[in-house]
C-alpha cells in the first residue's frame, strides 16, 4: 500500500532519515518505537509529505507521492488519515463541524451527509453527546478522539498517529488507545508512532525500532520486545521496559 | 494576487507622476476658452470661509455657496455661455487645485502678490480692498495702531497676503492658521493679541460679533496688494481675456456694491438668536444639516476605507508572505512606503496628481487615498495574525486533503482573524478619525462641514464641541459593535 523506496530528509545541515527503504501493506497495523531524535515522527510526517523528502521516493497505492502536482497530492492525502499528538482540532468549528468541513468543501460531499456521517463516527469512538461542543470545552483525551474522528471522516485508506497520547495526563491515555485498538481491529490500515510500548506490543502487527535515521531492526512484536537482535534495540527496551 | 500587482502598478503610475517635469504651458491660440465652452461648465474654486466674499447660506431651502465673489463667478459663467460649479477648498489647496487641472479658476477674494503671479496668472482686479487689524473689543483702547502691537502675537491665515503684511508690524510673533475660525477663536481666549484681515472680511465678523473691534491696519501696500482678482493656470490668455471683458462689465455698471449689499443680506439670514438661553437649541436647530451631511460623508469614506482596505491588506499579507517572486518584496516595499508617508501628503498627493490626467472627484480621491493607507496598516495585522496561528492547524488541514488555499480561507485565516479583532478595531476606529483629512481637498466630511458652520455661524467653539461627540458616538458605536462580534466568535 504504501513503499519508501531511499527516503532521505535533512533540516539544514542536520540529516535525520538517512536511508529508509520500507513497505506497509494494507490492512497491517505498524508501530514505530526508538528514542527521541531518531527520526520517527520525521518519517511518519514524510508518508503524506507534510515534510518534504530530501530523496528518495513515497510511493501511495502506486502513484509516486514525491514530485507530484499540488492538487493531485491533494486528493491522495484525503486517503491518508493524520492524527497529531497535539490534536490540532480547530477551535473555531463545533466538534461536529470538525467533521465535516474538509468533506465538504475540499471533497464535494453533501453537506447533509457529511453530517451524517459525523455523527456515527463521533458515536463510534464514544462522543455521541459532544457533536456540538467546541474544542475548549473537551477534555484532551476527547480531543484527541474526535481528532481521530475527523481523519475518518474523509474515508481514508490508511490511518497515520504521530504520538497520539504523548500530550495527555496519563488517565485519558485508555480511552484513546481503546479507540485506536478497535479502529485496528477493524482491519484499518495504521502506522503508529508511540512510545506506548503496551499498545504495540498487542496491537501491533509489526514493530519497527528506529535509531540515527536508520530503521535498525523490524519484526513482530514478539520479536522484537522478547528477542531483540540488535544491540541498540536492546539497549533502548532496556530503559523503557 | 493579480488585484494585488494591478494595485501596485497604479502606485507605481501615480509615483511616475513625480518625475514628469511641471512645464509651464506656453501662450495658446483660444484653446483654453474653448476647452471650457466646450466643456459646457466653469469649475470655479474657493475657499468658503471668508464673508461676504464667500460663505455659506440656505437658499431656497438648499444650501450653498454664497457671497460676492460667487455672484461674482455666476455673471462670468453665463457670460461665457456656461454652467457654474463650485468647488469649495481650503485656501492654502487653491493654487496647487488650479495648477492640477482640478478647477478652471480660483476666486476667492485672492490679492495678485507678486510671488503667486510666478505660478499663476490673474485677471484684471475687480475689487478694491483694504487690509485691517482684527483685536478683541475690550482692548479697543490698547492697541490702535502696528506700532501699538510691536513685540505682540499676531495671528494671520497661512499663504494669504496678510502673513507678509504682518511684517510690517515691528518684533511682532506671527501665527499662521489655515482656517480663519481658528485664528478668531485663538484671538478670543487670548493665544494671539491680534489678526491682521482683509478688510471688509473683518468688518463682517467684527459686526456679527460683538467680542470683536476691528480698525484699518494702515499697513504699506503695493499696487497690486490693494485688490481681489481672479487667478488662471499660466498661459490661459483666452480664458483670461474673456473673464476681463466680464470684470469690466461689472465695474462699468457699479455691481460690486450690489453684490455686497446681496451678500450682506444672506449673512444677516445665518446670524443668531442673541437670547442666550435659546442659542444652542437654535444652533443645533440651524444648523444640523451641516453636521448630519458630514456625518454621512465620514462614514461613507470610512465605510469604504475599511472595506477596501481590508480587502487590499489581505492581498498584501497573503504576497508578504507568498514564496512567489517578487511578490513579497513588491508588497513589502508598498506597506512600508506608504506607513512611512503622511496621509495628508497621500490625499494631496493622489487628488492633485490625478487632476493631471483625468477630473477625479475629490471625494473619490479622498476615498482612494485612505483606502491605500489602510490598507498598509491593515496588511501588517492581517500578517502578525496569520503568523500568530499554529502551524499545526495548517498541517491538520493539509493533512486532511484540503488545498493551501482552503486551508488558508477556512481554517487559519478565520482564526486570524479572531487573534487580530482588538488591532483592526483599532484600525477602524483610526480610520474614522483619520477621514478627517481628506477635508484638505474639499472633501464635505465632518471637518470640512464644522469648518462651515464656524464661519457662517460666527461661532468658535460650540461646533468644535459638537463634532467631537459626533466621532466620539461614532467610534463608541463601532467599538460596542466589534465587541459584539468578538464575543460571538470566542469559543474557549
Amino acid at each position: 500500500m504504501i513503499k519508501v523506496n531511499h527516503l532521505k530528509k535533512s533540516f539544514g545541515k542536520n540529516e535525520v532519515l538517512k536511508d529508509i527503504n520500507e513497505e506497509f501493506s494494507q490492512g497491517e497495523v505498524v508501530v514505530v518505537i526508538g528514542p527521541s531524535g531518531s527520526g520517527k515522527s520525521t518519517f511518519l510526517r514524510c508518508l503524506n509529505l507534510l515534510e518534504e523528502p530530501s530523496d528518495g521516493e513515497i510511493v501511495f497505492e502506486g502513484t509516486t507521492l514525491t514530485g507530484l502536482n499540488e492538487k493531485d497530492l491533494n486528493q491522495l492525502r484525503q486517503k491518508m488519515g493524520m492524527v497529531f499528538q497535539q490534536f490540532n482540532l480547530f477551535p473555531h468549528k463545533t466538534a461536529k463541524q470538525n467533521l465535516t468541513i474538509a468533506p465538504v468543501k475540499s471533497k464535494g460531499v453533501d453537506k447533509h451527509q457529511a453530517d451524517q456521517t459525523a455523527v456515527k463516527l463521533l458515536r463510534q469512538v464514544g462522543l455521541g453527546d459532544k457533536e456540538d461542543a467546541y474544542p475548549a470545552s473537551l477534555s484532551g483525551g476527547q480531543q484527541q478522539r474526535v481528532a481521530i474522528a475527523r481523519a475518518l471522516a474523509m474515508d481514508p485508506d490508511v490511518m497515520l498517529f504521530d504520538e497520539p497520547t504523548s500530550a495527555l495526563d496519563p488517565e485519558m491515555v485508555g480511552e484513546v488507545l481503546k479507540v485506536m485498538k478497535d479502529l485496528a481491529q477493524s482491519g484499518m490500515t495504521m502506522v503508529v508512532v508511540t512510545h506506548e510500548m503496551g499498545f504495540a506490543r498487542e496491537v501491533a502487527d509489526r514493530v519497527l525500532f528506529m535509531d540515527d535515521g536508520y530503521i535498525v531492526e523490524s519484526g513482530t512484536p514478539d520479536m522484537i520486545f522478547s528477542n531483540p537482535k540488535n544491540e541498540r534495540t536492546q539497549d533502548f527496551l532496556s530503559k523503557v521496559l | 494576487m493579480k488585484k494585488g500587482i494591478k494595485g501596485f502598478i497604479a502606485l507605481l503610475i501615480l509615483f511616475s507622476t513625480l518625475f514628469i517635469p511641471a512645464e509651464p504651458v506656453l501662450a495658446e491660440d483660444g484653446s483654453a476658452l474653448q476647452r471650457v465652452q466646450d466643456a459646457g461648465v466653469l469649475v470655479v474654486g474657493t475657499s468658503a470661509d471668508f464673508p461676504p466674499f464667500e460663505f455659506y447660506a440656505v437658499v431656497d431651502g438648499e444650501r450653498q455657496v454664497v457671497g460676492m465673489d460667487m455672484m461674482i463667478a455666476q455673471k462670468v459663467a453665463d457670460d461665457l455661455g456656461v454652467e457654474l460649479q463650485i468647488q469649495d477648498i481650503g485656501f492654502d489647496s487653491l493654487l496647487p487645485a488650479l495648477e492640477a487641472r482640478n478647477v478652471d479658476v480660483v476666486i476667492a477674494g485672492m490679492t495678485p502678490t507678486a510671488e503667486r503671479r510666478r505660478s499663476v496668472d490673474f485677471s484684471d482686479i475687480y475689487f478694491q480692498t483694504f487690509q485691517n487689524i482684527m483685536i478683541r473689543a475690550e482692548d479697543e483702547d490698547v492697541y490702535d495702531s502696528l506700532e501699538s502691537l510691536s513685540g505682540l502675537t499676531v495671528g494671520v491665515q497661512s499663504g494669504s497676503l496678510q502673513e507678509d503684511l504682518a511684517q510690517q508690524i515691528p518684533d511682532a510673533e506671527i501665527m499662521s492658521l489655515t482656517d480663519l475660525n481658528d485664528l478668531l477663536l485663538a484671538l478670543k481666549t487670548n493665544r494671539i493679541e491680534a489678526i491682521v484681515m482683509q478688510g471688509p472680511n473683518a468688518e463682517a465678523h467684527a459686526g456679527h460679533d460683538e467680542d470683536l473691534h476691528t480698525f484699518v491696519g494702515g499697513f504699506e501696500l503695493d499696487d497690486d496688494d490693494q485688490g481681489s482678482a481672479i487667478a488662471f493656470r499660466q498661459g490661459e490668455d483666452s480664458l483670461v481675456d474673456a473673464v476681463n471683458e466680464s470684470l469690466a462689465e461689472i465695474e462699468e455698471q457699479n455691481l460690486t456694491e450690489e453684490y455686497l449689499a446681496e451678500a450682506g443680506e444672506y449673512m444677516a439670514q445665518a446670524e443668531l438668536d442673541e437670547d442666550g438661553e435659546e442659542i444652542e437649541e437654535g444652533f443645533i436647530a440651524s444648523y444640523w444639516e451641516y453636521f448630519l451631511d458630514g456625518t454621512l460623508i465620514t462614514l461613507l469614506i470610512s465605510a469604504s476605507a475599511v472595506f477596501f482596505g481590508l480587502i487590499l491588506g489581505s492581498l498584501l499579507a497573503l504576497m508578504r508572505l507568498s514564496k512567489v517572486f517578487l511578490l513579497k518584496p513588491l508588497a513589502t516595499a508598498y506597506v512600508e512606503f506608504v506607513r512611512g508617508t503622511p496621509l495628508l501628503i497621500q490625499v494631496m498627493f493622489i487628488y492633485f496628481a490625478s487632476g493631471m490626467f483625468f477630473n477625479l472627484p475629490a471625494l473619490t480621491a479622498g476615498i482612494i487615498a485612505v483606502s491605500l493607507n489602510s490598507g498598509a496598516y491593515i496588511a501588517e495585522i492581517i500578517r502578525s495574525g496569520i503568523n500568530s496561528v499554529n502551524k499545526g492547524q495548517d498541517e491538520a488541514a493539509r493533512s486532511l486533503g484540503m488545498s493551501k488555499n482552503d486551508s488558508m480561507r477556512y481554517i487559519v485565516f478565520p482564526q486570524a482573524l479572531k487573534n487580530i479583532w482588538p488591532a483592526l478595531g483599532n484600525e477602524f476606529i483610526t480610520i474614522i478619525k483619520e477621514s478627517s483629512i481628506v477635508s484638505v481637498i474639499g472633501v464635505g466630511e465632518l471637518i470640512f462641514q464644522t469648518r462651515v458652520v464656524r464661519s457662517i455661524s460666527f461661532q468658535g467653539i460650540l461646533p468644535l464641541f459638537i463634532t467631537m461627540l459626533i466621532y466620539f458616538a461614532l467610534t463608541f458605536s463601532l467599538t460596542k459593535l466589534l465587541n459584539f462580534y468578538e464575543g460571538r466568535m470566542n469559543h474557549d
